[in-house]
């Protein structure tokens, strides 16, 4: 990795009475480290990666401490680590982005929750939900109802969270249970500051080590003891969970004096219920609400008694969940008949059942339920105002620009070395007709947007490949390509695509994307990662792909485009059956830039001779027709106003931000678009040789300019 | 303590990789150095990656110290109708804000800066697909209660500066925050990174909104009209004798243009070929102004100087362009600029400089062998080196030969089957007749462009042109549209779907027929 975290570790290092300040994700990861955490694992991925980041840095720290950290090669592993705990008492925690992560998990979830736990076992889950997610839009809810593990949604407040992470492990000894304790993209990336504790050192570890194997078949996932285990959970574990979660308070009731109505809301949404309540007049900027509010910070399970005591007495509570199904609302509703109370439960009947809950979609769902719940004292009449004065102001500004503003998807970075290869695939798609590419997860999924709007289904990381089987073969003779990132290979996609594919001799062709990390999550290590020497440190794919017993494996650098429209062409085409794979080469440019720029930097400063690539395109000889942006779509790559008086399209224009990659000039020359780009190399610094050189080549260059000078502007006085 | 104290509210709008969090982080910093509780949030993932972005801040506006034991709740998202300071790195993500109703005309201070990045959609559209800015801009300048509104790249002196720190300068200078102005110097201080390109930044933009200093209007970059050079003088006063207001300075552009690219004699050549026009326009208008001729003068401006390989070698060696290039690529004076050119003529641009006789077998052949996409002359020069240079040189000086190859014969033709087309239309019709006259925009660019537009630009002649020269007239107006959609469709997308679709006869029609 190229990043350091040493400020981040530092705070990590916090003892009794300090003043933490910073992110919420590493909050949380100071949490763990106060609550006596034995081992961490986890697969990175975004809103939590940084945790990972942070503590992949903190060697020092966690040695001191005793403290494993091991990242796992994809979520199913880091769950599988969670074993530690089922005959121990060691408490651990694995971390990552869920939904997805939960899926790929969710076998060793299963055993692990239905052996039962003797050390804490926390699982942190990224809930990448609404805007700023990149995946499916799901609830991991479903996940904790089905295994009996419980589920966390902490109020976002760095002093509670840091505090429910260590009730969060107890409620698991207690319980005997796995917690997942979900965090949403905000909350991860929410700064504010908290009161540190002490670090404190895991009971057993490599300063501490176990001394005798537990042997409990009890604990093993196969009958008879599952059937016991069944038992336990509901007999055992689940009442001791709701036991704990009562006396320990973990859920907060905030009372109000209105309390003919109440809201129940899970802990993420608490402060956006608040500020809801705060723009209506019914709450203060301190949390004092006139209307009574029921925070869940545990969604699963419910504590009924905590339930029917908040619904008893009112005429309707509100309860605010996000996303659907709506487990909550119908648990509760459940709860109350059981209990007979004629408490109006309203909840999705005023909230949208999909989409994320910002502030203005809360908004509307709490005057929804004013409206309808109608409590004395509350100026109905007002509350509308506040709804119609947003539409207003939407409408006015509606008016004035006319049209909705342009999209701004996210998409490849300036000089990504994957863009190419989707450059190369449309000229390729020129010469063999439209082609079906089988996506995957990762930067390289940005393909699928446009410019190039290139891959027809994703269906999980690492999956490409396999998602390719069935499809291939209906396409008769004519081949698909797969696209698998290295980070997907590694996690995944080398036994369930590259293994599948090789076993059931499957025809196709793999593109595999090797920029050396996992970037889309932050450029952490991989298997494949490059050491200083430029050497995999670990595994190298190619070696892997011929182990496997792929024959026809060719390495690319991807910013050749002519080579790469080549090599697909032939791999496309050729008669030789069985898997091809292209590894088309070239390092992240984030990490890359993040590398040299400061190297650079310190060379100009030191006055040493340094050369600076960038393209351009002369606006000249551009006629506006942005085919090279429709085959690229880089950033720096751009427009601007045509100085051509007589023309109208602007011209295509490389800002500051060229890298000097070389993709635009490659495309250019690859497709024959025009000859308008051009490579300019800037010497800094020049050495005397450079001087002469230039000098020399000036003054020819020059006395051929002056030559050519056209006979009707000779007469043109000097100027 | 008042009760009523509300949290202020920060939205910033950003591009994924801009550096908004190291704003963020800024005002985070300022705000704790001054003991306000402060909460932000930041939405990264993937649209980190240069799409559109947010962070959004909330500050109390009394310190801890007097809040004692009671903390403020901070929202994690901003309520429409309810921002104190709206900031955008850009023009249309102000835009976004404003649409979003973030900007509110009795509370919000919008501080935006209003160039352009172009999104994606606008970039790639064949022709110009940029948004109206205009609009936008009266937007931001119309909705807040007070807007700070700053372009840093039409000044040579503020484009240097970092966007960054004049926005917090801005911020600091709205004085909506209760922050001392030292501690936001303060923070950028503790950040530690390129201070003093920050702290300078940073002045400009507290100067900008404290109203210290205007953005000037950016000098306008075209100098005065120079005297046309004297070659040309004699030509040009004719012009000015015989041609309206209105259409002159296009003419003027055309002929310096024409002997620019060929000789005086060719700029003569388009004056003759632009009169009849002129005249057809002056029998059939009621009207003081000539939109027929002056979009004439500019097409056939552009059509009679279309880009072969020696217009293209002439302008790849110009003096003026080697300067563009040092000052594009931000080289300073002694630093030494090696530009490469990617030149890849095909058969086509080698056989158009070649006499009719050779360059027809020459493309019979390739076209045989189906080579006429595939054949080419890869030339990767290097145009500062003395010999690249003088390669291209050469070649530029090649412009006697023109008129004998084949491409030069065809062009012409082609003009003037245009001109005669859009004369006789003229006569019936002057909207339809400037329709046509627009169509050779759709001819533009080198190899495969303009291959593709040049079928395109046929296609719509043949189809719905030609047909109109021997009809009676009596759908002239509903033809002009049809040619006018033709037209936008053809540069809808490079496929040619939409200008097929287009051109498809009426269902209708054809279940008449």
């Amino acid at each position: 990795m190229e990043r350091s975290f040493k400020s981040e570790v530092d705070l990590l290092r916090q003892g009794d009475g300090d003043v933490f300040e910073g992110e919420g994700i590493l909050a949380i990861t100071k949490g763990l480290l106060q609550a006596g955490v034995g081992y961490v694992t986890g697969y990175q991925g975004a809103p939590v990666s940084h945790l990972m980041d942070v503590l992949s840095d903190a060697k020092g720290l966690l040695d001191e401490l005793g403290v494993q950290y091991q990242p796992a090669a994809n979520e199913a592993a880091a769950a599988a680590m969670l074993a530690a705990s089922i005959n121990y008492p060691l408490r651990g925690a694995a971390v990552w982005k869920s939904v997805v992560g939960t899926n790929v998990a969710s076998d060793a979830l299963s055993n692990i929750a239905s052996a039962g736990v003797k050390g804490g076992a926390l699982i942190i889950i990224g809930e990448d939900y609404g805007e700023g997610a990149s995946i499916i839009q799901e609830r991991s809810h479903a996940f904790a109802m089905k295994s009996s593990m419980w589920l966390m949604d902490p109020r976002p407040d760095h002093e509670r969270m840091v505090d429910l992470i260590d009730k969060g492990f107890e409620l698991s000894e207690a319980s005997n249970t796995p917690v997942m304790m979900e965090f949403r993209i905000r909350a991860c990336h929410l700064r504010g500051r908290f009161t540190a504790k002490d670090n404190k050192k895991p009971t057993h570890s490599r300063l501490n080590p176990l001394t005798e194997p537990n042997f409990d078949y009890d604990r093993i996932c196969l009958p008879p003891s599952t059937y016991l285990q069944e038992r336990h959970k509901v007999d055992v574990r689940l009442p001791a969970a709701r036991q704990f979660i009562k006396e320990h308070r973990l859920n907060e009731i905030m009372d109000g004096p209105r309390n003919e109505i109440g809201i129940v809301v899970q802990g993420g949404h608490y402060n956006s219920v608040l500020r809801g309540l705060q723009q209506l007049g019914l709450a203060d900027a301190f949390g004092a609400s006139q209307v009574p509010i029921y925070c869940l910070n545990v969604t699963y399970p419910l504590v009924p008694e905590e339930v029917t005591a908040f619904a008893a007495g009112k005429r309707a509570i509100l309860v605010v969940e996000e996303g659907n199904p709506d487990y909550l609302e119908q648990a509760i509703n459940a709860e109350l008949r059981k209990a007979d109370l004629q408490t109006t439960v309203i909840g999705k009947a005023v909230l949208p059942m999909a989409g994320e809950y910002t502030a203005e979609v809360v908004l509307n769902g709490l005057v929804g339920f004013l409206e309808g719940a109608v409590p004395t004292g509350v100026d109905l009449a007002g509350l509308a105002n506040e709804q119609t004065r947003v539409q207003d102001l939407k409408d006015r500004a509606g008016a004035l620009i006319g049209a909705p503003v342009p999209k701004r998807p996210p998409g490849f970075c300036v000089g990504c070395p994957e863009r190419p290869v989707f450059s190369a695939m449309k000229l390729v798609e020129r010469q063999v007709g439209k082609l079906h590419v089988s996506a995957d997860i990762g930067c390289h999924s940005f393909s699928t947007l446009p410019p190039f709007n290139i891959g027809n289904t994703i269906v999980g990381y690492g999956l490409g490949l396999s998602s390719a089987s069935a499809i291939g073969p209906a396409f008769g003779d004519k081949r698909t390509i797969t696209v698998m990132g290295d980070g997907g290979f590694w996690h995944n996609g080398l036994t369930s695509g590259v293994g599948q594919a090789v076993f059931n001799k499957e025809d196709g062709v793999l593109v595999i994307m090797n920029n050396g990390y996992t970037s889309a999550t932050g450029q952490q290590d991989i298997p494949s990662s490059k050491g200083p020497d430029g050497a995999p440190m670990a595994m190298s794919i190619k070696r892997a792909l011929k182990t496997m017993g792929v024959k026809r494996v060719s390495l690319l650098s991807t910013y050749g485009v002519g080579p790469m429209v080549k090599a697909l062409r032939r791999a496309l085409t050729t008669k030789d059956k069985g898997l091809q794979v292209i590894i088309a080469d070239g390092e992240c440019q984030l990490a890359r830039q993040r590398r040299i720029k400061p190297a650079r930097r310190k060379a100009l400063a030191e006055g040493k001779r340094v050369v600076r690539t960038r393209y351009g395109v002369d606006e000249a000889t551009c006629t506006g027709d942005h085919s090279c942006i429709r085959l690229s779509g880089c950033p720096s790559l751009t427009i601007k106003e045509n100085p051509d008086p007589l023309r109208d399209d602007p011209v295509a224009s490389v800002n500051n931000d060229c890298v000097g990659c070389g993709l635009c000039g490659e495309v250019a020359d690859a497709a024959v678009l025009c000859p308008s780009f051009y490579r300019a190399d800037i010497v800094s610094n020049p050495n005397g040789w450079d001087r002469a050189v230039d000098a020399v080549r000036r003054s020819w260059i020059g006395l051929l300019q002056r030559l050519a000078r056209p006979r009707h502007q000779l007469a043109q006085p000097a100027e | 303590m008042s009760d009523d104290a509300q949290p202020i509210s920060i939205l910033i709008a950003a591009l994924g990789g801009e550096g908004g969090g190291v704003l963020t982080g800024w005002l985070v910093d300022a705000a704790m150095r001054s003991d306000l509780p402060v909460q932000s949030i930041s939405t990264p993932g993937v649209a980190q990656r240069t799409g559109a972005t947010t962070y959004y801040i909330e500050i109390y506006p009394q310190t801890n110290a007097s809040l004692g034991s009671k903390r403020p709740v901070l929202a994690l998202y901003p309520s429409p109708g309810a921002v104190d300071i709206m900031v955008a790195s850009e023009l249309i993500e102000a835009g976004r804000a404003l649409e979003n109703g973030y900007v509110a005309p009795d509370r919000t201070t919008l501080i935006a800066a209003t160039h352009r990045v172009y999104a994606i959609a606008e970039k790639s559209a064949m022709a110009d697909g940029r948004f109206d800015e205009q609009r936008v801009l009266r937007a931001a300048r119309e909705l807040p209660q007070r807007a700070i509104l700053m372009d840093l790249t039409r000044n040579p002196e503020t484009r240097s500066l970092i966007l960054n720190s004049v926005l917090l300068g801005a911020i600091a200078g709205s004085e909506r925050l209760p922050i001392d102005t030292e501690t936001f110097r303060d923070a950028i201080r503790h950040a530690g990174k390129m201070v003093d390109a920050n702290l300078t930044a940073f002045e400009y933009g507290l100067s900008l909104a404290r109203g210290a200093i205007r953005q000037a209007e950016p000098e306008p970059e075209l100098e005065p009209p120079a005297s046309p050079p004297r070659g040309l003088q004699a030509l040009v006063s004719d012009a000015a004798h015989s041609f309206p207001a209105d259409a002159l300075a296009v003419v003027e552009l055309g002929l310096e243009r024409t002997a620019d690219w060929h000789n005086l004699r060719y700029a003569r050549r388009y004056l003759d070929r632009l009169k009849p026009v002129l005249e057809t326009e002056r029998r059939v208008s009621h009207s003081e102004l000539f939109p027929l001729t002056a979009e004439v003068a500019r097409h056939l401006a552009l059509w009679m100087t279309y880009e072969d390989l020696i217009r293209v070698a002439d302008l790849k060696t110009r003096a003026d362009r080697f300067a563009k290039i040092r000052a594009e690529v931000r080289a300073k004076p002694d630093e030494p600029v090696r530009t490469r050119e990617f030149m890849k003529p095909g058969v086509e641009e080698v056989a158009s400089l070649l006499p009719g006789f050779l360059a027809r077998p020459l493309l019979r052949w390739a076209d045989r062998r189906n080579l006429t996409h595939r054949l080419h002359v890869p030339m990767r020069l290097t145009s500062s080196s003395a010999f690249g240079f003088t390669l291209i040189w050469l070649l530029a000086r090649m412009r006697w030969l023109r008129p004998y190859g084949s491409r030069f014969a065809e062009e012409q033709a082609a003009i003037d089957g245009w001109l005669d087309t859009v004369r006789r239309l003229a006569d019936r019709s002057p909207d339809l007749a400037l329709e046509v006259a627009r169509l050779p925009r759709l001819i533009k660019g080198y190899s495969d462009t303009h291959r593709r537009g040049l079928a395109n630009y046929r296609a719509i002649m043949d189809g719905l042109v030609a047909p109109l020269l021997t009809g009676d007239g009596a759908n002239d107006e509903e033809a002009a549209t049809r040619i006018a959609e033709a037209r936008k469709a053809a540069l809808k997308d490079p496929d040619g779907d939409a200008l097929a679709e287009t051109l498809r006869p009426a269902p209708n029609a054809m279940a008449a027929q």
